[in-house]
């Protein structure tokens, strides 16, 4: 069906306005979680651990777990928007179907929506990152470059939000997903420690998940360590993957 | 095809066939059925709850696809050119699809961008049709603090502010007050002497028998006849005066009307004299 950036463009600015409209609610729940996380791992615990090596390089447990927690922004506050936000769009408001008879097209509804979930993820991510330089902890250059790349990774997970809500057939459902898969990704992929300390299956299977890739890359370029060409190649996948399927699902779950 | 083609008919709906189909089984809900509404006329479809009425508007706005058939919305195909089709086409689902984020007003400005309408236009057309709606009081005001049938009545004007030529109401007045259903009811002559044309489902008979210069009448997905309301009464219920045992011992005569028809051709029919 048409697609068209006009199109996409107004369904972002839909997402936009009711965002500034309760702008003292966006913030807050854009916002507060890393910091509280940065606050509490990052300033509390690194103050604790010191130093850390990590692929040959010392880096202080602080960097480490800031960069962790960039990640894991990304993750958050992607998945979370998409999933709860595009169910209660699609289930109770029916906002996807009231757009869908007017001049826009179910294909740009859901660009719109991942678009816009990852948009609002940068802005958290936006604000890790200057802390995280205004601290001394990440490289200006790099949280430069990483930026882009983090809006990128925030549609993976957007993506993944999308596809629970079009399969969900309650607003609890979402739940399972939630505890099976994004709850141990936070917690063994990369955020809190290295890899290296879990035993050798539990790495691989760690690094078949998406974070461990998306973690890696980020604090490749936040810290200067080499980039593992793996995580590259993996991310890819998982990116093509999630953004077919899920617009594939939802749009079952919409049209019949 | 040539033969709906005429700058009169703003919508055609011509071999329409739908059938929802699942791994275990297909269900054909609407079942070849055709029929035109021309400029300024109001073309009622009539049936029972799953005679495929919603089924029909959702392939005629194009949100579901279609298995056979075509829409055509001023002459341009609305499965193929959805974009460009929807231009002129307002829609009232029977579901309630107001954008509770938004205040009333806003809810109307937003909604005319997605026509392509300008802000300045936006704001004076939105304006002007919740004056008509009387609305204009609740226009700071949040969706979710409106009544039932201000919802209802948010959500026909909501239809009109990308000034449509092909205006779809799917069961507007269901559930509404008489007060509220009659206000609408001004408006959908209204907007039929403007000139749009109308495609009204309901399955109240007295509202189509009101409204609809033509009827469908639709069941089990077919139309088993489509004609004026006169025409329909005449043709199956007659012209003699009804009379009718409404509960033990109390009879009533009344003329045939549209009800008649209906359960006439579907074989649920009053024994006519």
């Amino acid at each position: 069906m048409q697609t068209t950036f006009w199109g996409i463009y107004c369904v972002w600015l839909r997402y936009f306005k009711v965002f500034r409209k309760s702008l003292i609610y966006g913030l807050v729940t854009t916002f507060t979680e890393p910091i509280l996380y940065l606050l509490s791992f990052g300033f509390g615990l690194g103050s604790l651990i010191g130093t850390i090596k990590v692929a040959g390089m010392t880096l202080t447990y602080k960097q480490f777990v800031f960069s962790g927690i960039v990640a894991q922004t990304v993750m958050f506050q992607g998945f979370f928007e998409a999933a709860y936000g595009s169910f209660i769009r699609m289930y109770y408001q029916k906002v996807f179907q009231a757009l869908a008879v007017t001049t826009i097209t179910i294909p740009e509804i859901l660009w719109g929506e991942i678009l816009w979930d990852a948009s609002k993820a940068s802005f958290s991510v936006f604000v890790i990152l200057l802390i995280g330089c205004l601290t001394g902890n990440f490289s200006v250059l790099g949280s430069v470059i990483v930026f882009p790349f983090c809006f990128i990774f925030a549609m993976l997970f957007a993506s993944l939000g999308l596809l629970v809500a079009a399969k969900a057939r309650t607003i609890e459902e979402i739940s399972y997903p939630q505890y099976l898969f994004i709850f141990p990704m936070f917690l063994f992929c990369g955020v809190f420690f290295p890899l290296e300390t879990l035993p050798k299956y539990v790495q691989w299977f760690a690094w078949l998940l998406p974070l461990t890739s998306v973690a890696s890359i980020i604090r490749s370029c936040l810290l200067g360590l080499p980039v593992i060409p793996i995580s590259i190649l993996i991310t890819t996948i998982w990116l093509i993957i999630l953004i077919t399927w899920s617009r594939r699902a939802m749009i079952n779950r919409l049209v019949k | 095809m040539e033969k709906y083609l005429s700058e009169n008919n703003l919508l055609v709906v011509e071999n329409l066939k739908k059938i929802y189909s699942s791994k275990k089984s297909s269900f054909t809900a609407v079942d070849d059925i055709s029929f035109t509404v021309k400029k300024g006329e109001c073309f009622g479809l009539l049936g029972p709850n799953g005679a495929g009425k919603s089924t029909s508007m959702n392939c005629i706005t194009g949100f579901y696809p279609i298995n056979h058939g075509k829409i055509l919305i001023n002459n341009i195909d609305v499965h193929k050119s959805p974009k460009l089709a929807r231009r002129f086409l307002g829609v009232c689902s029977q579901d309630d699809s107001l954008d509770t984020d938004f205040s009333v007003i806003d809810q109307m400005v937003t909604y005319a961008s997605y026509f392509g309408i300008d802000k300045k236009t936006a704001q004076e057309k939105s304006e002007s049709l919740l004056k008509r709606f009387f609305l204009d009081d609740k226009a700071k005001e949040n969706v979710e603090s409106l009544s039932g049938g201000m919802r209802r009545r948010l959500q026909v004007a909501r239809a009109l502010v990308g000034d449509p030529q092909v205006l779809i109401l799917d069961e507007p007045t269901t559930g509404l007050d008489p007060e509220v259903r009659r206000e609408l009811w001004d408006i959908i002559v209204e907007s039929r002497e403007k000139g749009m044309a109308i495609l009204l489902s309901t399955h109240y008979m007295d509202e189509a028998e009101r409204l609809c210069d033509r009827i469908a009448i639709l069941h089990n997905g077919k139309i088993l006849d489509c004609d004026t309301p006169q025409n329909l009464i005449t043709r199956h219920a007659g012209t003699n005066i009804i009379e009718e045992e409404i509960r033990p011992g109390m009879k009533w005569k009344r003329p045939p009307n549209i009800e008649d028809v209906y359960l006439n051709l579907t074989g649920r029919g009053l024994n006519i004299n």
